[in-house]
């Protein structure tokens, strides 16, 4: 039993390929197609990435709260359940139980596909996302770039979501997001090229298994902070959250959504910042690689350690102006991860 | 330039210094107050409801009715019935001392001009009430006892002005 325990933490993908044997050969007996089995293999796993999906990303709202609340002298939640922990579960619920509100000037069908958009592209890039060893939904030899591909679908969500919603705020939060992410996509994907010449490879496994120890956050420190400025402008979160602004834009893109929709927005919103933390921990802090802990473990452990490193860069930095963070971004980030880009590949070529 | 580059050197600096100050705050204790569960603690003066409270050598209210309460109260909040005191020297007293609570605005002006000192803003602050009747109180009848800092204060308020004459 003890044996067994250890083989599920450490050693994920034989023990997980053991099941798929067995179960194969079982239901090749049975004489039924192996395609059946593969299928129910895949929906069960999206099953268990939908359950953590939603989970983490309550218990990420709460976490954000109790940390703002602290960094503010505050206490946070602390009303519903033990020190205020079911706190999202009842916010969940009641967004849940609301009435489901669609303006009468709305488009109501691209009003209504916009959250389910933004959702799907976040639960997409689960697939590439290495949890531990062979805990990989798909590990694609072209991951970076399916990662890079599917993470910016996120803007065909909301800048629908703002044009549906016929509301100038919702329009206005809409383009916005759509020229923030466009801009910050840039520096975004060369700091990630430098990461994938200095490994070779494309493949997030690959990439996971060709740092050295310590991660490429050590080789590459510039890298690192561009790429989670970089990132934190894409999921649309302070000092870059110029979309939802709340003091100019009422709420943004999400202005007239309310109930359920709202949820899905937000929901994704908060999925966004775990995968932003968690490429950051596989792409430059050594992904699920640790002593001791089983890789699983160390992988969460990072990558909330990043998330509350955008959690308190979002609690202590005020906004930026419109035109400043189109500055920011082609003047600052773009050269700085060009010349991020050229170095390391200078170096990668001479050492 | 030079004030360019040492602008740009020292906007970056004051980020990690941010920063900090965040990180610090995270480790304070939070400031909030639990209301219904943990109270305040109201300063000395701190203006509640009006009370006419009992002096413990007297055994009774200072009041004399000379209703300069009455006149001064911007919102006629204060109604006083007196009459005379039936022991000794006849001085008039209140019979009754009306004080309605849903026109007063706590602006302490009849504490102010109480000759006597028989009137104090006490500290109570939960002041709803179901019912409108509930909000007109008849002070002499409540015979209201201060405690705490605020008998001391109030206490010596009228002891040093005893001296002084």
């Amino acid at each position: 039993m003890g044996r067994f325990l250890y083989d599920l933490f450490y050693n994920t993908d034989t023990v997980l390929a053991g099941w798929s044997a067995a179960a194969h050969a079982s239901w090749a007996a049975h004489g039924r197609p192996a395609v059946a089995l593969d299928v129910l293999f895949q929906l069960c796993a999206a099953a268990a990435v939908g359950l953590f999906l939603v989970l983490n990303a309550l218990f990420i709202i709460y976490f954000e709260r109790k940390v703002a609340a602290r960094m503010q002298l505050r206490r946070g939640p602390n009303r519903v359940g033990p020190l205020g922990i079911l706190q999202t579960l009842a916010d969940t619920i009641k967004l849940l139980i609301k009435e489901d509100i669609i303006p009468d000037a709305a488009d109501r069908g691209l009003f209504r596909v916009a959250p389910v958009i933004v959702l799907a592209a976040t639960f997409m890039l689960f697939v590439v996302l290495p949890f531990g060893k062979g805990l990989t939904a798909a590990d694609i030899n072209v991951g970076l770039v399916y990662f890079l591909a599917i993470g910016s679908l996120t803007v065909i969500g909301i800048l629908a979501g703002g044009w549906a919603s016929n509301n100038k705020y919702s329009l206005m939060g809409g383009m916005r997001s759509a020229a923030q992410i466009v801009s910050y996509e840039v520096p975004a994907v060369l700091t990630v090229l430098s990461v994938a010449m200095l490994a070779g490879s494309l493949k997030m496994g690959d990439i996971v298994t060709a740092q050295p120890v310590y991660g490429y956050v050590l080789l590459q420190p510039i890298g690192f902070l561009l790429f989670l400025t970089a990132s934190n402008a894409e999921i649309n979160r302070a000092p870059f959250d110029l979309p939802e602004s709340d003091s100019e834009l009422v709420s943004g893109f999400v202005t007239e959504y309310s109930a359920m929709r709202f949820a899905f927005f937000f929901l994704g919103e908060y999925t966004n910042l775990f995968l932003a933390a968690a490429f950051a921990t596989t792409l430059f802090l050594g992904g699920w690689r640790g002593p001791l802990l089983p890789p699983i473990v160390w992988f969460l452990l990072k990558t909330y350690f990043v998330v509350f490193l955008l959690i308190w860069v979002r609690w202590t930095f005020p906004r930026l102006r419109v035109d400043h963070l189109m500055q920011f971004s082609w003047k600052v980030l773009l050269p700085l991860s060009l010349a991020n880009l050229v170095v390391t590949a200078v170096l990668v070529k001479a050492l | 330039m030079d004030r360019d580059v040492v602008s740009i050197l020292k906007a970056i600096a004051s980020l990690p210094r941010g920063l900090w100050i965040t990180f610090s705050y995270l480790f304070r204790r939070p400031i909030t107050i639990q209301y219904p569960e943990e109270k305040a603690e109201l300063p000395l003066r701190f203006r509640g409801r009006l009370v006419m409270p009992i002096d413990q050598q007297k055994g009774t209210n200072r009041c004399t009715a000379c209703m300069r309460c009455v006149t001064i109260c911007p919102n006629h909040s204060i109604d006083i019935e007196p009459e005379k005191d039936p022991g000794g020297e006849q001085k008039p007293r209140p019979a009754r001392y009306l004080y309605n609570l849903g026109t007063c605005m706590f602006c302490n002006l009849c504490v102010e001009v109480c000759p006597f000192f028989a009137l104090v803003m006490s500290d109570e602050h939960e002041l709803a009430t179901t019912e409108r009747s509930g909000l007109v109180i008849d002070l002499v009848k409540e015979r209201y006892r201060l405690s705490g800092k605020k008998a001391g204060w109030w206490q010596q308020k009228f002891r040093s002005a005893a001296g002084e004459e």
